[in-house]
């Protein structure tokens, strides 16, 4: 027995590819048609790219849409913002050129004056940053401050000698000041070890000078080996055996005295280690408050 | 003799898995793979040229070390530059003297297997950092690197 009439299903078949086939062209006709009207390529679509781009932190992509955009409407704030991203991708002398390009009359010239500061620290701390710094502070701009704060905290980083401490501090905010005071006894009285005083002591007990500047298990084995050979030399000369007897003097001898001159070299690695730790933590801590720079809301 | 087309297939995809692995040589080709440990940083500098005074004692015994002991042992110096390598740079950095008490010192550091770890930057994975700059007491040539530190070129 037929249970289905194949002829019906054959024209319902028929008709169902029919009506698939104009709903298809329907859409493809639309979406060309609509793909037509965007202009991606407009500055507004280009700027609302490049803004993607730049809170999403690809700042290379961001600036070569900005270029873009300021190709057809000059806008400061786009120019400060390539420069922020030149300075985030640390290309710090794109970045002050940019920043230079910012106009006076800009809402964002302080702005501006400021993260320059900002890039010049990153480049380099020379004479040319601290004029810069000094030119913002005496121009009593709402960013005086901060310059003050950058200007101090980047004088611990180089050997000049320091302002009194209440007059460092001065800029520096009570939780700001518990942290720049430490770093400003740091700087005035450092923990250095004595190079003569390690010396001495590795020259009254082998490796005391090591353990002195911190070296405990270099100064013990300095210690056991000038010990052994010592008394090596010391029993094969009371054994009256001489040649074995002067070779241990020697080893003794080349221990004893290079372990004093170690010490002092210990000394100096010792002192080192501190000018290191000393500067890293204070450029951690710049870069912890941001270099003293604002926070901006281009991303809100 | 009639074959059964199912055979048939079975024998074509056999026979073109035989084929294939042969033909595949090129991106399996023979090699020679060798598992000696490359010592690409020991750069032995076999020289017996005079420049000193020093070099007449020094440079044949550094040289007749490193052809007869360290070579032949292998580098297990723990450190870069080696302790001959060490004595070596010292002497030519500084005078005779100086030279074979940075050795002397160097030797002792060496000889102490405590706290190696929180004292050097790593060179690579088997040896320490410690070079000839930090130890000729001239402190403008001091560049202090933390232990946590790879430092993978001289």
């Amino acid at each position: 027995m037929n249970i289905f009439n194949f002829k019906k299903i054959a024209s319902l078949k028929r008709m169902l590819f029919f009506f698939m086939g104009i709903f298809l062209q329907i859409v493809s006709i639309s979406s060309t048609s609509l793909c037509q009207q965007i202009n991606f390529h407009s500055p507004q679509n280009i700027k609302s790219f490049a803004d993607f781009l730049f809170c999403d932190k690809d700042y290379l992509r961001a600036i070569y849409e900005y270029e873009k955009y300021l190709s057809f409407i000059d806008d400061d704030t786009i120019q400060f913002k390539i420069a922020i991203s030149y300075s985030s991708i640390n290309d710090q002398i794109d970045a002050v050129e940019k920043f230079k390009t910012i106009k006076i009359t800009s809402p964002l010239y302080e702005e501006s004056k400021i993260e320059l500061l900002k890039s010049l620290y990153l480049l380099n701390v020379n004479s040319q940053y601290f004029t810069y710094a000094d030119e913002i502070i005496e121009s009593k701009s709402r960013y005086s401050i901060n310059a003050e704060k950058i200007k101090n905290t980047s004088r611990l980083l180089l050997n000049h000698e320091l302002p009194d401490k209440q007059i460092f501090l001065f800029p520096f905010d009570e939780n700001e000041k518990k942290t720049l005071s430490n770093f400003y006894d740091r700087k005035t009285n450092p923990s250095y070890k004595s190079g003569i005083i390690a010396g001495i002591l590795s020259t009254i007990i082998p490796g005391a000078g090591k353990i002195y500047t911190k070296d405990y298990s270099d100064g013990i084995t300095a210690f056991l080996l000038t010990g052994l050979f010592t008394y090596l030399a010391y029993t094969n000369f009371e054994h009256n055996h001489s040649e074995r007897a002067w070779i241990f003097t020697a080893a003794g001898v080349g221990f004893y005295t290079g372990n004093i001159y170690g010490s002092i070299a210990s000394a100096q690695i010792f002192n080192a280690k501190i000018n290191f730790e000393f500067d890293e933590g204070v450029k951690l801590f710049l870069q912890e408050k941001n270099y003293f720079t604002p926070v901006y809301d281009f991303c809100k | 003799m009639i074959i059964n087309n199912k055979y048939l297939l079975i024998l074509f995809f056999i026979l073109q898995l035989i084929i294939y692995p042969q033909t595949d040589w090129v991106r399996w080709e023979k090699s020679d793979p060798t598992y000696q440990l490359k010592n690409s940083f020991i750069e032995r500098e076999y020289d017996l040229s005079i420049e000193s005074v020093s070099d007449i004692i020094v440079k044949p015994i550094i040289n007749a070390y490193w052809f007869f002991v360290s070579d032949v042992d292998g580098a297990n110096c723990p450190f870069q530059p080696s302790c001959s390598g060490f004595l070596v740079q010292s002497i030519r950095e500084t005078n005779p003297v100086q030279g074979i008490l940075m050795f002397f010192d160097r030797f002792t550091r060496d000889t102490n297997i405590f706290g190696r770890q929180d004292h050097y930057p790593k060179f690579d994975s088997r040896h320490y950092y410690d070079p000839i700059s930090l130890y000729t007491l001239s402190e403008t040539k001091i560049k202090f690197i933390p232990a946590n530190r790879i430092v993978n070129k001289e």
